[in-house]
Formats: C-alpha cells, sequence, structure tokens
C-alpha cells in the first residue's frame, strides 16, 4: 500500500493528512512557535492514529507558510498550488477558490486542479480569520457562534473602519450604543467578506466558487462571500484540511510521474527529528 | 544605519558589468554635485521626465534630482530617518515617500546649516532654484517644492507646465496637438527666461540644438540598446534596467550618458553572441509592467532569477520610444525639437490604441512587449505611496486579460470534445513602497513569488507539478 502525507503549517493551525486512496489520518492542532519546531511531533501523532511507520510514507509534500520549517519533508510546494489542487479532489468543476487563513487570503483561479492565476492578501489582517478571531473576543462570543448568530439578522450593522484594531473598537461602541449582537456579527461578517471579495474579483471569478480555511465552516461569513459576489460558494467537508491534502496528492503525482518515466522520485535524506530555530 | 547590518547585506549581483558600473557613476554625480556648490555653480532641484535635462546643461546649471536622491536613501536602507522627520513635521506617511525623504532631509540640513549626519554618498546639495512641474504625471512635482520652501524660503520655484493629451479613442491627438505644442513650447521659452534671470547669463542656442541632437541620438540608442533584450536567452533584465536607466534619465544630453549606451549596446551583442543570459537555464520570461520598484528590495530580482525567471523588458523607466518612428516637422529651433520630442513619447502608443476595441496606450504597450520579448507572466508593483502608478495597474491587467488572450489552450467542452481556446497571462502584484521599508515583508513577497512560479509552470506545462 502507498502512503502520501501532506503537512500544512498555516500562521494559525497545523494541519497533517496521511492518505493512501483517501484519508486515513489527519491532525489539526494550533501553530505555535514549539508547533513549529515540532513539526515532527505532529507528524508522529498522524502516524499514531494511522498506525503506520514514518519509513512507510512514500512521499511527503510541506506547504503553508512554516513549509520550510520541515525538514522531513521531500518537497515544499506553496499553499496556492495546494489549495488548487485539494479543492479540485473535492470539487473537480472549481473554476476559483477562496482561502481565507488564520493571518492572510488568497483568491486561486484554477483548471482542472492547476493554479493559473492568483491574489493575496498578507498585508491586513482584516482580510483574515484573525479579524474575526479579535472581534469575537471584543463582542464576548465564541467565534465558532458568529455565523449562526449572523444569519438571525436582518439589519446588518455597518462596520466602517477598515483596520481590525478600529474595527474592535468600533463594534464594542455600537454594542455599547444598544446595536442588537446578531446585526453587529451581522456586520462584521459583511466587512470581511467585502474585503475578500474585493481582493478576488481581480481574478474575474467564476463559478464554481469554493471556500477553504477555518473561516469556511463559518455559514453567516459563507452566504455574505456568496451574496456579494453573485455565486453559490461551496465548502468542502473539512475546509481546513484542503491544502494538506493537496500536499499529499501533489506527494503522490510526484511519485507516479516517477514511476511513468522510470525514475525514482527525487526524495530527501529524512528523519522525525526537532529542527533548530535560532 | 547599524555597521553589522551593512555588512550582512550582501552586494546584489547584475547581469551586465554596465549595471555594475552605475552605482559609482550615481555616488560620483552626486558628489560632483556637492562640488559644484562649493565651487559658486548654480544648482537646481529638478524632476525626471520634465524635459529640461538638456536645457539645464546648456545654461551650465547642476541638475539635483531629488528623486535620485530619495531612492539612493531607500536602496540604502537608510531613508527612514528622513521620512520619520518629515512625519514629525506633520506630513503624512500616505504620501509620495520620495517627497516625505526629501523634506525630512531639506529640514535637517537647513536646521544644521550643513548635511545631516553620515548622509547617504553625501548629501544632497542645497539649491538656487527649484524647478517643478505641473506636468500630470504625478502630484509631488509641483507640490513637493512648495513644502520645501518652508525650509529654505529664499529659494526660488518655477513651474513648468508640461501637459499631454488624455486618451480618448473618439478624438484623435492631431485634431489638438497644435494647441500643445504652443502651449508646451511657451512654457520652455518662460523656462530660459528664468534661467537666465537666475544665472545672468543669456542662452546659447546653438549650444543647445547641439545638446538636443546629442540627447535624441541617445534615445534612438537606448530604444536599439533594450531591443536587443529580445534575444533568447535574454542578456539583460529589469534588476539590471533599474539601474541603467540613470544616465536615461539623469543625464540625457551628457556625452558621458550616449558613451554608456554605446558601451552596453556593446556588452548585450557579446553576450548574445555567446548566447550568454541573465541565468543558465531561462525557463520563464516575464514582463515587468508597471510600478516603481521597492529601490531596498531589488535583491527580489536575483530571487526571480534563482527560481528560474528573467526579465527581458519593462514598461517602468523605458522613458524613451524611438525618435525616428515619431512626427518631428523640420526645425532648426532646440525647443520646437523637444516640445515635439515631449508630445510624441506621450502620444506614441496611442494610435495602436485605436485600433483595438477596449484597449487604452498602456495596454497597447503591454501587448507589445509580450510579443517582442515572448512573455510569460506579468509583474507589477504596487507602491503605496506611488498613486500614479497604483492607480492604473491593476485596470491595466484587468483590461489586458479582457482584450488580449495570446496563450492557446485544449479545454474539453460540455459535448467531451476538446475545442481551442485561450487563457490571459498569469501576474503578479507586489504590494510594498519604493522606499517605506516597513511596508515591506521579504518572507511574504517571496511566497508570492513561489506560488508565482509555480503558476508560471503550471500554465505552461498544463499541469500542476
Amino acid at each position: 500500500m502507498e502512503y502520501y502525507a501532506g503537512v500544512d503549517i498555516g500562521s494559525t493551525m497545523t494541519k497533517v493528512v496521511i492518505m493512501n486512496k483517501g484519508i486515513i489520518s489527519s491532525i489539526i492542532g494550533p501553530t505555535g512557535p514549539e508547533q513549529r519546531r515540532l513539526a515532527n511531533k505532529v507528524m508522529e501523532k498522524a502516524l499514531n492514529k494511522a498506525d503506520l511507520a514514518f519509513e512507510s510514507i512514500n512521499y511527503i509534500v510541506a506547504t503553508g507558510y512554516g513549509r520550510i520549517n520541515v525538514p522531513f519533508a521531500d518537497k515544499q510546494v506553496t499553499e496556492i498550488t495546494c489549495h488548487a489542487k485539494g479543492v479540485a479532489d473535492f470539487f473537480p468543476e472549481a473554476k476559483t477558490v477562496i482561502d481565507i487563513g488564520g493571518q492572510d487570503s488568497k483568491g486561486i483561479k484554477i483548471d482542472n486542479g492547476r493554479p493559473i492565476d492568483f491574489v493575496m492578501n498578507d498585508k491586513c489582517a482584516a482580510g483574515s480569520g484573525r479579524y474575526l478571531e479579535i472581534t469575537a473576543d471584543a463582542l464576548g462570543i465564541k467565534i465558532e457562534d458568529m455565523g449562526e448568530l449572523a444569519l438571525q439578522s436582518t439589519n446588518p450593522a455597518l462596520i466602517s473602519n477598515i483596520c481590525t484594531i478600529f474595527a474592535e473598537q468600533e463594534v464594542v461602541s455600537k454594542l455599547a450604543e444598544g446595536v442588537p449582537l446578531r446585526d453587529l456579527v451581522a456586520g462584521v461578517l459583511e466587512s470581511l467578506a467585502n474585503r475578500v471579495s474585493r481582493m478576488v474579483k481581480r481574478l474575474n471569478v467564476e463559478e464554481a466558487v469554493v471556500i477553504t480555511g477555518g473561516v469556511a465552516k463559518n455559514a453567516g461569513l459563507v452566504k455574505a462571500l456568496s451574496d456579494k459576489l453573485g455565486y453559490h460558494v461551496s465548502v468542502p467537508p473539512e475546509p481546513l484540511l484542503t491544502g494538506a491534502v493537496g500536499a499529499a496528492l501533489l506527494g503522490k503525482d510526484i511519485v507516479r510521474k516517477a514511476i511513468e518515466n522510470g525514475e525514482s522520485p527525487e526524495r530527501k535524506e529524512r528523519s522525525l527529528k526537532e529542527i533548530e530555530i535560532l | 544605519m547599524a555597521e553589522e547590518e551593512k555588512k550582512k547585506r550582501k552586494k546584489r549581483r547584475t547581469a551586465t558589468k554596465a549595471a555594475a558600473s552605475i552605482g559609482p557613476m550615481v555616488k560620483a554625480a552626486i558628489g560632483g554635485t556637492i562640488k559644484a556648490k562649493e565651487e559658486g555653480k548654480k544648482i537646481a532641484y529638478t524632476f525626471i521626465v520634465c524635459l529640461y535635462d538638456e536645457i539645464l546643461r546648456a545654461m551650465d546649471i547642476v541638475p539635483v534630482w531629488t528623486e535620485n536622491y530619495a531612492g539612493v536613501c531607500g536602496a540604502k536602507r537608510d531613508a527612514e530617518r528622513f521620512l520619520e522627520r518629515a512625519e514629525s513635521l506633520g506630513f503624512s506617511r500616505s504620501l509620495c515617500t520620495y517627497a516625505l525623504c526629501g523634506l525630512g532631509f531639506d529640514q535637517w540640513r537647513e536646521e544644521l546649516g550643513e548635511m545631516p549626519p553620515e548622509a547617504p554618498w553625501g548629501g544632497q546639495a542645497r539649491p538656487d532654484m527649484m524647478l517643478s512641474s505641473g506636468q500630470i504625471l504625478c502630484d509631488p512635482r509641483n507640490k513637493w517644492y512648495q513644502a520645501a520652501q518652508q525650509f529654505m524660503p529664499d529659494v526660488p520655484i518655477h513651474n513648468v507646465d508640461l501637459p499631454y493629451p488624455l486618451y480618448e479613442d473618439d478624438i484623435h491627438f492631431t485634431d489638438i496637438q497644435d494647441y500643445y505644442i504652443k502651449h508646451i513650447i511657451e512654457e520652455l521659452r518662460g523656462l530660459v527666461t528664468f534661467l537666465e534671470k537666475q544665472t545672468g547669463k543669456k542662452m546659447d542656442y546653438d549650444r543647445l540644438s547641439g545638446l538636443v541632437d546629442l540627447g535624441e541620438k541617445t534615445w534612438n540608442l537606448i530604444h536599439e540598446t533594450y531591443e536587443l533584450r529580445r534575444a533568447v536567452p535574454t542578456p539583460m533584465g529589469t534588476g539590471d534596467a533599474m539601474n541603467t536607466m540613470v544616465p536615461m534619465t539623469f543625464m540625457l544630453g551628457t556625452q558621458e550618458a550616449y558613451d554608456f549606451y554605446v558601451g552596453l549596446n556593446k556588452e548585450l551583442k557579446e553576450k548574445i553572441a555567446r548566447k550568454e543570459g541573465v541565468i543558465e537555464n531561462e525557463k520563464y520570461r516575464l514582463l515587468w509592467g508597471g510600478g516603481l520598484p521597492s529601490w531596498f528590495a531589488l535583491a527580489d530580482f536575483n530571487y526571480f532569477n534563482s527560481k528560474g525567471a528573467v526579465f527581458p523588458a519593462e514598461t517602468t523607466y523605458r522613458m524613451v520610444q524611438p525618435i525616428y518612428h515619431m512626427y518631428m516637422p523640420e526645425t532648426n529651433d532646440p525647443i520646437e525639437r523637444l516640445a515635439w520630442r515631449w508630445f510624441g513619447y506621450w502620444v506614441y502608443w496611442y494610435d495602436k490604441a485605436r485600433k483595438r476595441p477596449g484597449s487604452h496606450p498602456d495596454v497597447e504597450w503591454l501587448i507589445q512587449y509580450i510579443e517582442d520579448y515572448q512573455i510569460d507572466g506579468i509583474v507589477m508593483h504596487e507602491a503605496f505611496s506611488c498613486r500614479t502608478w497604483h492607480l492604473g495597474l491593476i485596470w491595466q491587467l484587468n483590461q489586458l486579460a479582457k482584450i488580449y488572450k495570446p496563450i492557446p489552450v485544449l479545454v474539453l467542452g460540455k459535448d467531451g470534445r476538446e475545442n481551442k481556446a485561450s487563457r490571459e497571462l498569469p501576474s503578479l502584484v507586489l504590494e510594498s513602497d519604493i522606499i517605506d521599508i516597513t511596508s515591506y515583508s521579504e518572507v511574504d513577497t517571496r511566497n508570492r513569488i513561489d506560488a508565482f512560479i509555480e503558476t508560471l509552470e503550471s500554465v505552461k506545462k498544463g499541469k500542476t507539478i
């Protein structure tokens, strides 16, 4: 049996999947300095869950912002390519991918799982999951409750500040003024959807549109984004894992291609050790 | 800047010896302006692409290119203290950071009565006059020196209005060119009158004619030299061009500038004959399609190179077009020739744009280079403080995608049959600034470059990896 692993170290969450024909093991955990240093531990957890030895993994691809901190990976690939590949596995007809990560957001135009163009916002937290974390905290609610709350609103509040920090102050002030919580939350999600859709529209959005990243679990945001773009926005079964799945599938492609060409896939000397970060 | 930081930064690699020679040339030019000031020569603050190069040279006035000095501060990663000073004077950080850097520097120099400590390359000489420009290229061109005058109230400003007709697809520029030419000529004669008053001497028009001859000859030579970069592999990239633009923009009308391009032309031809490219295995040919570069991060061009990508062409700082392709009426008046050259440059792409519905001169320029230089993808830079460049870049990419699809591909139709189609070129928009290093993240920038390279690979091979 062949096994492929994808390791996606994002700015907020670390994701690992091990696949053969489908996902046989996955781990999702917060990224912190420790996790980056101990990417081996996360991999070990995934291996234990799958009851596999490290040596049985045929190929490992690392992706995400922390991909260079995965010394045991055979190849590093950017999250743009991995998300394109991962999304196409769930939605072969996908043409546009929106990935909202912990600290950035991206739009990717894809064609049969291949990225053909992309845009990225890594400059401002207001277009990322961090914006929701901060405003949820300011409103004293759980981030996972935001979507359902927003869907109850019929009059979303206008959040005019485009800076996360100032928007935090704005929602607190509006709460004090008596604006209903559901309207405030809906306003927050609309402002995030506004920022992301403005960026993604640069790509000439085409259906099918798919959203990935942890924020995709927020039904209120998905609806707001769908309204802004004018297209239905689909969500994969586990949107946080799409990049890691894409990474594992790319590994599979690399090995298959090498075998077709009668070659051995290029692999790195690897061991599951801690890495040293100075 | 800390000494350790200076030591840590490696010297940027250039593909040509000519580009490598520019640093010392600029340093000498800046040192030359300080020496000229000491010798009592007249010094003028000036902007590039303002048409007064040959006029100043003909009157022995030494130009100090204030944008250039701000760029030098940025490239040496030593602009921050001048930007902070300007900010503390009440200027917003969102203004042109060239202007902010210059204003911070000028205020500091005026306050001390001498150059600020460890001023990059000796500092910027105090002007005897400031020549602003009302042209529509960018707003600091008339506002910057007005602001600087509060620190130097004794230094006069002369504004030169240099308009060009904005493109409209239903109006031909020939219908309105006489009005523009007449106005530009009047403006240039006004400049000469001002300079004569400041220097106390009359313009030598025979000398000016000779310098305009030299300027035109240099324009044509630059065009021919840069066209050599069409070769595969390309012998010179945009990283080098950000150096080799110096004689074009700061030294026009000098023999030194002409000789520089003679040398560059020879070097490129030799490299082409040896099939020597910027890199050994050229995989992707990119167009720098607009935006000023981050002067502190020119090493990013080397990073592109390390991924197999080269830039055979750029629209930024390609501030010349071949004179022999422009309409230039017979005249012995050098002022008139300058006016026609100015006009001819700005309307150069207008006719082509009119022939393609939905096009625009800037888009037409991109299309021409995409075809001439066999381009695989486009890179642009949105420098947050440069509104002039910032405004149109995304629009240009959108228009390009709408009206021009150069890459043929096969797509599977709904009926299951393969159909011929085409696809736009992948593009990358970098975001930072010209000299404000606080807007820049090397990690994020290079992550974008990595993703772009994978996209190019994907488009080129038609598969993901």
